[in-house]
């Protein structure tokens, strides 16, 4: 198959699917990263932007490329949106999801991450919630391990540290 | 597609350029040279001039003599800023149909596309001469936040031209462009374009072939012109003083006093100090006298601080909306005139902790780049086109003096530009709030729809009012028109989809249309914005 005729059916594909959720149209997995998103984007740009098709294709075939690649890049800008609104705190320590282990302080965690640690901490904390949510335990140690250092006495940090350590544990 | 040029059409000078196999090379004018005003002069004589020469006729002729249409096109004659914009200029304009301002010379009335198409036609004319072709392409830059009208109405002015128009690019994305064509390194760069009359910052990556614009925020309102015009009063105000007379009501005067105040505007950008006299002043008493003035480059940079001010402003907002710290952009690339004035430098300087990138020309930055697109476009681009050797960008992997003496005609990566849309567009809800459909800063081309009901029974007329801007009240932001949707069929309330889809083409224009998706009815609507030029048929 020729990439003319390649590029045809992927435009076709995407101008003809009906309520297809963002992720898909950008061929990424449901729990993609921003970064993951940004490289499809700049993967699908650098074959199928019209720019690049002007002469090679049919004024209506031209059309086609352009209309897919448009839906392609609105997918980008709700995945990016939904991405921003869903990276909220997920509780690691919730009583429901397996023994919670005491805290050394016995404070108990805080339900707002923001709150209970610096902003610099934060940020390696919304890193490590990021490893988590692509199972990517390892990752996510390192980060709460690097936020710790961060903020050395955010209670709530050492107490997601014991959680994932507990997780690392179990799997291996 | 033969050979197409690429043009900035500058508020207050054009330059244009051609990408050959062996580098960019710029359109020369009548007495050879590569800026041209964007004057357009109406002479008692007859006839149309352009350029260089049309600016002679400024004191002579004031009021027939066309500059800044920039500031116009597209405009909605009744918004504020244009109001205000009205109260420097010399000749006579007014309100025409759809809210368009309309220029009257000499009992002629022209639209300003039209304005520009004459500073289009003289670049036109001059790149036939020149290249010995005829020429009906062209890539022309806009500044990044133009609205969808001022870009239509720009697209305009080159169809009156008698130019095809394949692509509008931002200004600071083609600089960049030409910054970093062909260099094919990674990099992240902030591009500060503060021209006459327009001031725009965009922040880059530069990945490979791809140029993706992270955001970009500006001004259209705010330049060297606004600088000249806060400087000229001041020496208005010296006029009263020194020779006691107002020559506020005098336009000739006026005028004088501007190109005075731009001259020293120059002048202080390489001394501390000007110090010198304006001849020509006519006196009340109908002598001819000199306006002596002495100014400090502090003084001036205590004039224009609150200009600056708010360039340094935006350039932070930039930041923020690019989720970016100073310090990881790696080169900070100034463009347009008005960057030449040190307390601008000083300033960027100080906000990126590095010396802002001087090397590249300011003023032909952007014709290069749209010459780079257009050669891309038409698809003449090869690996030697990037920069001639006489101008290129002086960088590790490229210095004129280590330039191959035989040109490389390899063919080369079409370079991806991933622009953005400049502001966010939305349409109205119930209660007053907005829908946003299409975000500041998402790549364009793009397309978005949402389904919407109607409100009452048997409804069978929808008005859907759109509007551009970043304020959950609609009321709050700019309106852009009304996208009206007749003969619905007529059903209980909510039961009746609409789904309106907007898309912004890669010329960052925007289409608007409307469908029932259940009967797969297609209503087309055309979206009529304010201010456009009137669609030809």
């Amino acid at each position: 198959m020729t990439a003319r005729t390649d590029l045809l059916l992927w435009a076709q594909r995407i101008v003809g699917g009906k309520n297809v959720p963002p992720h898909q149209l950008l061929e990424l997995p449901p729990n993609a990263t921003l970064d993951d998103a940004q490289a499809a984007f700049h993967k699908i740009a650098k074959r199928a932007h019209p720019d690049l098709h002007r002469g090679g294709l049919t004024p209506d075939e031209l059309e086609l490329v352009t209309t897919a690649y448009a839906l392609v890049a609105g997918a980008y800008q709700t995945f990016r949106g939904q991405l921003a609104s869903t990276t909220r705190m997920r509780p690691v320590g919730r009583a429901d999801s397996g023994p919670v282990a005491a805290t050394p302080s016995g404070a108990a965690p805080a339900t707002n991450a923001s709150q209970a640690m610096s902003p610099r901490a934060l940020v390696y904390y919304r890193k490590a919630e990021l490893a988590l949510k692509r199972g990517d335990l390892t990752g996510a140690l390192l980060q709460l391990k690097m936020a710790i250092g961060a903020d050395p006495a955010s209670a709530f940090l050492r107490t997601a540290l014991v959680e994932v350590e507990t997780e690392v544990r179990k799997t291996s | 597609m033969g050979i197409a040029l690429g043009i900035d059409l500058g508020t207050t000078n054009s330059c244009a350029a051609v990408a050959t196999p062996t580098g960019v090379e710029f359109i020369l004018g009548a007495r050879s040279e590569r800026i041209h005003p964007s004057t357009v002069a109406f002479p008692s004589a007859g006839g149309v001039v352009v350029g260089a020469d049309a600016k002679r006729f400024r004191l002579t002729e004031p009021t027939h003599v066309i500059h800044s249409a920039k500031r116009f096109i597209g405009q909605n004659i009744r918004s504020p800023l244009v109001q205000l914009a009205l109260t420097g200029i010399r000749y006579k304009v007014s309100e025409g149909a759809n809210q368009q301002p309309i220029v009257t010379v000499r009992d002629r009335r022209m639209t300003m596309p039209e304005i520009s198409s004459h500073v289009l036609l003289y670049i036109k004319r001059c790149a036939e001469r020149q290249l010995g072709t005829e020429i009906s392409d062209a890539v022309i830059t806009v500044p990044a936040n133009f609205t969808d009208a001022q870009r239509q109405a720009t697209k305009e002015a080159g169809r009156l031209a008698g130019l095809a128009v394949p692509r509008l690019i931002n200004e600071p994305t083609a600089a960049a462009l030409a910054y970093g064509f062909g260099k094919s390194r990674d990099q992240i760069i902030c591009v500060f374009d503060f021209g006459g009359g327009t001031f725009d910052v965009s922040i880059l990556k530069i990945n490979g072939e791809v140029f993706e614009v992270l955001a970009s925020d500006g001004d259209f309102f705010l330049g060297g012109d606004d600088l000249d015009r806060a400087l000229a009063e001041v020496l208005a105000a010296e006029c009263n003083r020194a020779l006691a007379f107002d020559p506020r009501p005098n336009p000739v005067l006026m005028m004088k006093l501007m190109m005075g105040a731009e001259a020293i505007k120059i002048h202080l950008s390489e001394n501390e100090g000007a110090e010198g006299e304006i001849d020509g002043i006519d006196l009340p008493n109908g002598q001819v006298g000199s306006l002596p003035f002495q100014l400090s480059r502090a003084h001036f940079e205590e004039l224009i601080a609150g200009y600056v001010n708010r360039t340094i402003e935006v350039t932070n907002q930039v930041l923020m909306q690019a989720r970016l710290s100073p310090g990881q952009i790696t080169d900070v690339l100034c463009v347009g005139g008005s960057t030449r004035i040190p307390i601008v430098r000083q300033r960027l300087a100080e906000v990126f902790r590095r010396d802002p990138n001087v090397s590249i020309n300011p003023d032909e930055v952007v014709a290069q780049g749209a010459a780079i697109q257009a050669g891309s476009l038409s698809g003449a681009l090869t690996s030697g086109s990037g920069m001639a050797q006489r101008d290129a960008v002086v960088t590790d992997a490229y210095s004129p003096l280590t330039a191959p003496t035989v040109p490389v005609r390899a063919p080369v990566a079409r370079p991806v530009l991933l622009d953005v849309n400049p502001s966010t567009l939305a349409i109205q809800t119930a209660g007053g709030f907005v829908e946003r459909l299409l975000d500041k800063n998402a790549p364009i081309p793009i397309e978005r729809s949402r389904v919407f009901t109607t409100l009452r029974d048997n409804q069978t007329r929808v008005e859907i009012d759109c509007c551009r801007g970043e304020s959950r009240r609609f009321t709050e932001n700019e309106p852009l028109g009304k996208l009206v949707l007749d003969q619905l069929p007529s059903k209980p309330r909510g039961d009746v989809k609409i789904e309106v889809s907007f898309r912004v083409d890669a010329d960052g224009i925007l289409h608007v249309r409307a469908a029932d998706p259940e009967s797969g009815v297609r209503q087309e609507a055309e979206l009529h914005v304010i201010g456009a030029p009137e669609k030809a048929s």
